[in-house]
């Protein structure tokens, strides 16, 4: 016993070598707060600029900034009203036999118009409409030649990136973060029925259904088969499809609400909400390592072979994966000083053979960071005397413990190892309780009544996301979402749509809801499906078509 | 069997507010009730002890689980008996309420904490030598679980299903770890001191009675 507390004395010094590594060779450069709106995709660095969408709020907009986070141009688009999930496209300048083209971004909107900007200005090259059905793009293009590829809201089509003339356009089903994949033989592209989709350069479209839940990101396409991370109601599933037929070659059982899925070689990353998984997929797919981390949006490969991801929680630690020679993964969690949900990767770039690194969230902040050398670092290193204050103390009670037992005094040996014992689970206990509650709902889900479907609600509607305020008498329902894992970020959403001030507070055991719209009472309780709230808004998980009903307690 | 976030159980009116805290403190009024008269000083040690408890549970409140109560009530018990330790419980449970935040679920904290309280005088946790403290410990752990499983009842208001409340229980499961690791934590640090607080001298009347009745046998 009194070799393993020594042991456990030595083990902090072993790991403070390598702790924050990242953010120590790491700083500030500068920040840029939009106030208000979401940064859900990763931003994109064209004509030495940073252009990055937000959405979500009043204002949807993308917005570029130069090297030194000075603001250049803003492009709204108000009539878009939902999330825009559908990331930044560059295009580089270029000609075809339908013209010629300069370098441009292009930008999808949910409310269904696809706009080619100028990165120099933000000046409209061209724009076109697509169809929507309570959304409009919500996919990631694909270049092909002098085409892009657009995966519509129940379709896909070709646009010449001259003058966004449509080629072709074809049904498919309806999709949501629809992304494409390019081959030799043609697109894929997966729907929410799960169904994958093969359209050939014609547009003559062929589907195959897998069974294995909603396809919300671009197909991977490898060796192995094509690689799709699917969602059902109560997991996902890793499949390796034949690309010819659809056959389901491998399967592989993963967590919650898969984030997009990253191929860089070989090597595949995925991600959910319970681990990152990679894996080498050659003649077939194998996943090689895991780490636990909770992450539902996209996934970065950095230039230097490492994996940046956001965490997608309320406390939201951006993770950095390293995979070394031995191919295991190590986890490092990078403090960037932005808290809250995130789904978007952050960009690396370049400028004067510097490294900077750039993070938004759903905090609608945008921090960027250029890479140090260390001796720099070390000077700017703050001292955190909370924190080492605790270390210290933990350190003592450590060395009370060890040496209360090796002296035979069992009463102090109790004393310091209880106290000590306490201290770490206060540590941990945010982050296992919601590790436990969320493996808690994989392994007994929730079987309960679901609430009707109103028939005053509009049919754009249908296979949404809704959430419903019940107070003063009175119900104010919103609804049409898509994409949300928790209660608490459909709430958010809904509150902004129906423009509800929401007052809340993170407490150890998740957010407390204080008011909604003004009105406290004596608190707010909610419903998933007709059934309560359990646990705390930010732990309740909703499904893709989850009605929420907020009411007084 | 923690008291999750989004679940407070029945919202009570204010008459019906009312009503609870006069239930509550009758039954304090009753068990503090004893058949002999005590002395004043007595009665003021106890509302001292009240006092004393609830405002350290108002300042651990921020600490999410670790109830220096539960401890308290089991010792109280332990000392000074099933009726003022569950009077003890019930003015705690009032008391830091007050300021922390009262309604339904009161009540069951109150019964919790009384029970407990009942637990602890039965248990023999206190011996001629003192506390017994490996007694006191396992009472402690096995005081924390069923001290959230009393208060967890509060959130059974007819709208919850059998399987939805197990499926509570299961989620609050860290925090009865908790609960049992700050109850270990509070008896193996202040156990010892907090039992020998309450250990009761006996007055001067009762030693001249004890003596007088002696001499009488042995007479």
């Amino acid at each position: 016993m009194a070799l393993l507390l020594i042991s456990l004395l030595l083990v902090p010094a072993i790991i403070a070598q390598d702790t924050n590594s990242w953010n120590d060779s790491h700083s500030l450069a500068w920040e840029y707060d939009f106030e208000t709106g979401y940064i859900s995709t990763t931003p994109l660095f064209a004509d030495e600029q940073i252009i990055v969408r937000t959405s979500g709020n009043s204002e949807p907009a993308v917005t570029a900034f130069d090297t030194n986070g000075k603001k250049t141009w803003q492009h709204l688009n108000p009539s878009s009203t939902s999330n825009d999930m559908s990331p930044l496209f560059h295009v580089q300048a270029g000609q075809g036999e339908c013209g010629a083209w300069p370098e441009m971004v292009l930008v999808g909107w949910t409310n269904g118009l696809i706009e080619a900007l100028k990165p120099s200005d933000g000046e409209v090259f061209w724009s076109i409409q697509t169809e929507v059905i309570g959304w409009g793009v919500t996919g990631q293009f694909a270049l092909d030649g002098e085409f892009v590829v657009v995966p519509t809201r129940q379709g896909i089509g070709q646009y010449c990136l001259a003058d966004g003339q449509q080629q072709w356009w074809t049904q498919t089903g309806l999709g949501w973060r629809n992304g494409v994949a390019v081959d030799n033989t043609g697109y894929f592209v997966g729907d929410e029925a799960g169904q994958l989709w093969h359209i050939n350069r014609t547009g003559a479209a062929t589907s195959h259904a897998l069974q294995l839940g909603k396809i919300r990101h671009p197909p991977l396409l490898t060796n192995a088969g094509i690689i799709l991370h699917t969602q059902q109601d109560s997991r996902g599933t890793i499949a390796v499809v034949h690309s010819s037929d659809g056959r389901v070659l491998q399967q592989f059982s993963t967590g919650l609400s898969p984030a997009i899925p990253s191929l860089r070689g070989d090597y595949v990353v995925t991600g959910d909400s319970s681990a990152i998984r990679l894996l080498l997929c050659t003649n077939e797919c194998e996943i090689i390592d895991e780490v636990p981390f909770h992450t539902n949006g996209e996934i970065g490969w950095m230039d230097n072979g490492t994996i940046l991801a956001p965490s997608n929680t309320p406390n939201s630690a951006w993770g950095l994966f390293t995979f070394d020679a031995y191919e295991n993964l190590t986890f490092e969690s990078l403090e960037v000083g932005i808290q809250g949900y995130g789904t978007a990767a952050p960009l690396q770039y370049l400028v004067g053979g510097t490294t900077f690194t750039a993070f938004g969230n759903d905090q609608s902040l945008l921090r960027v960071y250029s890479d140090l050398d260390l001796s720099e670092s070390l000077s700017n290193n703050e001292f955190d005397w909370g924190v080492q204050g605790l270390i210290f103390a933990m350190f003592l009670l450590i060395g009370s413990s060890t040496v209360s037992l090796l002296n035979g005094k069992f009463d102090w040996f109790l004393r310091t190892s209880s106290l000590l014992f306490l201290i770490i689970l206060l540590l941990i206990i945010p982050d296992l309780s919601m590790q436990w509650s969320q493996a808690f709902d994989e392994k007994f889900p929730a079987t309960s009544p679901s609430e009707e479907w109103n028939e005053q609600w509009p049919d754009t509607w249908l296979g949404t996301q809704i959430v419903i305020f019940e107070f003063d008498g009175e119900e104010h329902t919103a609804g049409g979402f898509v994409g949300h894992d928790t209660v608490f970020s459909l709430t958010l959403t809904a509150c902004d749509e129906l423009g509800f001030e929401l007052s809340s507070e993170s407490t150890e055991i998740g957010v407390y809801v204080n008011s909604i719209a003004g009105v406290e009472s004596n608190g707010w309780e909610f419903t998933v499906d007709d059934s309560k709230g359990i646990v705390s808004a930010d732990q309740s998980i909703v499904e893709s078509t989850s009605i929420i009903r907020w009411y007084l307690a | 069997m923690f008291q999750s976030m989004g679940v407070h159980g029945p919202a009570l009116s204010p008459l019906a507010s009312l009503l609870l805290d006069v239930v509550l403190l009758g039954c304090a009024f009753w068990l503090l009730a004893k058949p002999t008269k005590r002395p004043i000083i007595d009665s003021l040690f106890l509302m001292s002890l009240v006092l004393s408890v609830s405002l350290l549970r108002v300042v651990m409140q921020p600490i999410p689980n670790v109830q220096p109560v539960t401890v308290a009530a089991l010792l109280v018990g332990a000392q000074l008996g099933a009726r003022r330790g569950a009077a003890f419980a019930v003015l705690v449970a009032m008391t830091s309420n007050f300021f922390i935040g009262d309604g339904w679920w009161t009540l069951f904290q109150a019964a919790g904490w009384a029970s407990i309280a009942f637990a602890g005088s039965r248990l023999s946790l206190v011996t001629t030598s003192g506390l017994n403290l490996r007694r006191a410990c396992v009472a402690s752990l096995i005081a924390a679980f069923w001290f959230d499983l009393v208060v967890s009842f509060s959130i059974l208001d007819g709208t919850i299903s059998i399987t939805e409340f197990i499926t509570y229980l299961g989620h609050g499961l860290p925090f009865d770890f908790l609960h049992m690791a700050g109850n270990f934590t509070f008896v193996v640090w202040m156990g010892n001191w907090f039992s020998g607080l309450l250990e009761e001298e006996p007055t001067l009347d009762e030693i001249e009675f004890a003596a007088v009745n002696g001499h009488g046998i042995d007479g």
